[in-house]
């Protein structure tokens, strides 16, 4: 019993990647829209849970907020109110299908450069900070003061400019989506 | 005290599980009875008073006995109590239908989705901090061991909560969606963009006891919320509050805000093709979900397993406990889920108070209310949350 | 700004829940117990409805104190009627010198119950009374006439009714 429980407890991590998996197979490959988008919110919530397996409570908790509980709803607003027949009629995706093959290639090729150098590489060995007297030097804190500390202060700099690139892209889309008022 | 080993431990979280299971399957039933009395009352009714005709069933036997002797019945007040029964035996005994034209799975998924999801939050809700009681030596594998007031009183509880709950839309929507018919896809939209947007407010309201206790768990969130903050600590939970419990409305699609299923305008909403125990589920879902808001409202805003409400605890523990006798100061100075039980109890009724007062919003009017008074409100009592954080504590 | 004021002080809301919660409370304390409940609703099937004075129910034909038909056949209500549900035969009779119904029938299933009848009536001799129980079981008891044994224009017909409270057995 115990031997078994700690088994599973030890694999947890592999069922919800497996599950994860799962999800994104039905997404890609379901006929029906909305399937898909099930299938894309089941990979999520498994991607939570190997998180929460992996001890990083926050960003488990955070990818159920902000990708199961935000993205994917407006992910099914937009499907469940899109017509698709007329696309299929077009012959859309069909004619998309080389480029979609080179695309995902390049990604592919792009992520496995990431995670080599992720694994077998150096990481930064200075932190990138405008304030070097808040950075940590291996204090032991909570999960949320952790990724607080790191988002705030060792990477201050980088996730300014990343919400920038973010606000960018939000007043991209209000210009948009802005009709023209004559 | 022995460390649990890890058998143990899941035997214990099973029996917490089940507890809190539990605790459910009675509250919700007592709620859904209340809501018929009290909406009754509210309004100058009686409420359910039997659940067969006059001539059939044995309260109708009972009473048009009572009456023809003319009397009023004896048990008159309380008639309506097989009410409890009779509500859980028709969503049970209802025919199952399912349309022709539906997608099957995903109308067969929704109710699920919502049923679990609220039920799911549970896991985070600490009932009291430590221990709930002490499990006694004859039971046999987990004997002597105490069962904890939580079954997980993860240190990210309140987004464990915030996370799951967000998950319910789901449920609505797809169950707007599943049913192939206008009024469950308007009713599911509506409640889509409702609970996206009144989800905002909400974390932002939450996000002041987060602030002034620096936690982001359960039960550490609802003791410093309690008693850990000096007198000023109330201002900024007062206001809190009430935006909380307003938000806590809207996202469980109670009355001022029930847009998706606004009766009057879209048949039943999304679950309007849905019958027997699917509909039940999401009923008991909505419940459920009451439940869950009363309790974070209670844990945060009201004191938790403790006594007064918006921190007086913590004035009352410092300054009288030294004078009372000892009886007195486990009873009023010390947690005890009791509390917090009447305290969710008590924000049912103001849940069921509000249904039978205030009509329902324009659906205009309740985004309006969302983003151009809540999220500017939530900030400002962000700020002086902050404030009090920075001076105060 | 004073509606955006309105909006952010809820002065309309707690006035609202005051007077709910006033409501509440009195019929909480008070069901059952007082002679005069504060509840407006009766226990109907089980305690006789009590109807307003105006209510209009079913249409009824009056007979005076001696037990004479009041109604004169003047076929004011006849005609006056929206939906022709009353239709009057008149006799001669020798001890009367007005004219006597022979027949006169009235069909409850297209009566809607505006009491035009009563108001045309010069003789008060028709009213709508207070039942309120019409439902039936067939569609030919709808139509009532003056000479059914079962129901009749004169009284309130036993057919459907619901009431417990006097009903003697």
């Amino acid at each position: 019993m115990e031997n078994l429980l700690l088994k599973i407890g030890q694999n947890l991590f592999l069922i919800f990647g497996l599950m994860a998996l799962g999800g994104a197979a039905v997404m890609v490959a379901a006929k029906n829209a909305v399937h898909s988008v099930m299938g894309f919110l089941l990979a999520m919530l498994a991607m939570a849970g190997c998180y929460l397996c992996i001890g990083a409570e926050f960003m488990g908790v955070a990818q159920l907020l902000v990708y199961a509980g935000g993205i994917v709803v407006l992910f099914l607003f937009v499907v469940m109110l899109v017509e698709l027949s007329k696309a299929k009629e077009k012959g859309v995706f069909q004619r998309q299908t080389p480029f979609a093959l080179v695309l995902a290639g390049a990604g592919v090729v792009g992520f496995v450069g990431v995670f080599w150098k992720t694994i077998f590489g150096t990481s930064a060995q200075e932190a990138l900070t405008l304030a070097p007297g808040l950075v940590t030097q291996g204090e032991k804190l909570g999960n949320a003061q952790m990724l607080s500390r790191g988002l705030f202060a060792e990477y201050l700099l980088p996730f300014e400019i990343l919400s920038v690139i973010l606000l960018v892209a939000l007043v991209g889309a209000v210009v948009l989506a802005k009709t023209e008022r004559v | 005290m022995p460390t649990p080993t890890l058998t143990q431990s899941v035997l214990i979280a099973i029996l917490q599980a089940i507890l809190v299971v539990v605790f459910i399957f009675v509250i919700v039933p007592l709620t859904l009875f209340a809501e018929r009395k009290v909406l009754g009352y509210l309004q100058q009714r009686l409420g359910a008073t039997r659940i067969a005709g006059t001539l059939t069933g044995l309260s109708g036997f009972l009473n048009r006995n009572m009456w023809k002797m003319g009397k009023i019945p004896m048990l008159s007040y309380w008639r309506g109590i097989p009410m409890l029964v009779g509500d859980v035996l028709k969503m049970i005994l209802k025919e199952d239908i399912l349309p022709t034209k539906a997608d099957k799975f995903v109308f067969f998924i929704a109710p699920a989705i919502s049923f679990v999801a609220s039920v799911v939050v549970f896991a985070a809700i600490s009932f009291v901090p430590g221990t709930l009681f002490t499990l006694p030596q004859w039971v046999p594998v987990i004997g002597g061991l105490p069962v904890a007031g939580a079954v997980g009183d993860v240190n990210v509880g309140l987004l464990w909560i915030l996370g799951i709950a967000s998950v319910g839309v789901y449920g609505i929507v797809l169950a707007g969606w599943a049913s192939n018919s206008k009024y469950p896809l308007l009713g599911g939209l509506r409640s889509g963009a409702q609970i996206v947007s009144y989800e905002v407010p909400l974390t932002l309201s939450l996000l002041a006891p987060v602030v002034m206790s620096g936690s982001l768990q359960f039960s550490e969130l609802s003791r410093s919320m309690a008693v850990g903050l000096p007198i000023w600590g109330i201002v900024p939970q007062f206001f809190g509050f009430f935006i909380y419990l307003t938000c806590g409305f809207a996202e469980t699609n109670r009355m001022p805000f029930d847009m998706p299923e606004a009766e009057n305008e879209l048949v039943a909403g999304f679950h309007t093709e849905y019958s027997g125990m699917k509909f039940g589920f999401f009923y008991l879902a909505e419940y459920i979900n009451m439940t869950v808001v009363a309790a974070i409202a209670s844990a945060f805003f009201l004191g938790g397993p403790w006594l007064l409400p918006f921190g007086l605890q913590g004035l009352f523990n410092h300054f009288l406990s030294p004078h009372l006798p000892a009886l007195l100061v486990t009873f009023l100075c010390e947690p005890h889920a009791i509390f917090f039980v009447g305290k969710i109890i008590l924000l049912l009724f103001v849940y069921i108070w509000v249904r039978g007062t205030i009509p329902r919003y324009r659906y205009d009017q309740v985004m309006a209310v969302a983003w151009k008074y809540f999220i500017p409100l939530t900030l400002v009592n962000l700020m002086l949350a902050a404030l009090v954080r920075y001076f105060a504590v | 700004m004073h509606k955006f004021l309105k909006t952010l002080i809820p002065f309309d809301i707690a006035k609202g829940m005051l007077i709910t919660g006033k409501h509440f409370s009195k019929v909480f304390f008070s069901a059952n117990r007082r002679k005069v409940p504060f509840h407006v609703v009766s226990e109907y099937p089980e305690v006789p409805a009590k109807m307003q004075p105006r209510f209009r129910g079913r249409l009824q034909l009056l007979r005076d104190e001696a037990g004479e038909i009041k109604c004169v056949c003047c076929m004011a209500c006849e005609k006056i009627c929206p939906t022709q549900v009353i239709t009057i035969e008149s006799d001669k009779k020798e001890v009367r010198k007005t004219k006597l119904p022979t027949r006169y029938d009235f069909e409850m299933e297209r009566c809607i119950f505006c009491e035009f009848c009563v108001e045309s009536c010069g003789f008060d001799s028709i009213i709508l009374n207070h039942q309120f129980e019409l439902a039936v079981y067939n569609r030919e008891d709808m139509s009532i006439a003056m000479d059914g044994k079962f129901q009749n224009m004169f009284g309130i017909s036993p057919v459907a009714k619901y009431s417990v409270a006097d009903e003697k057995d």
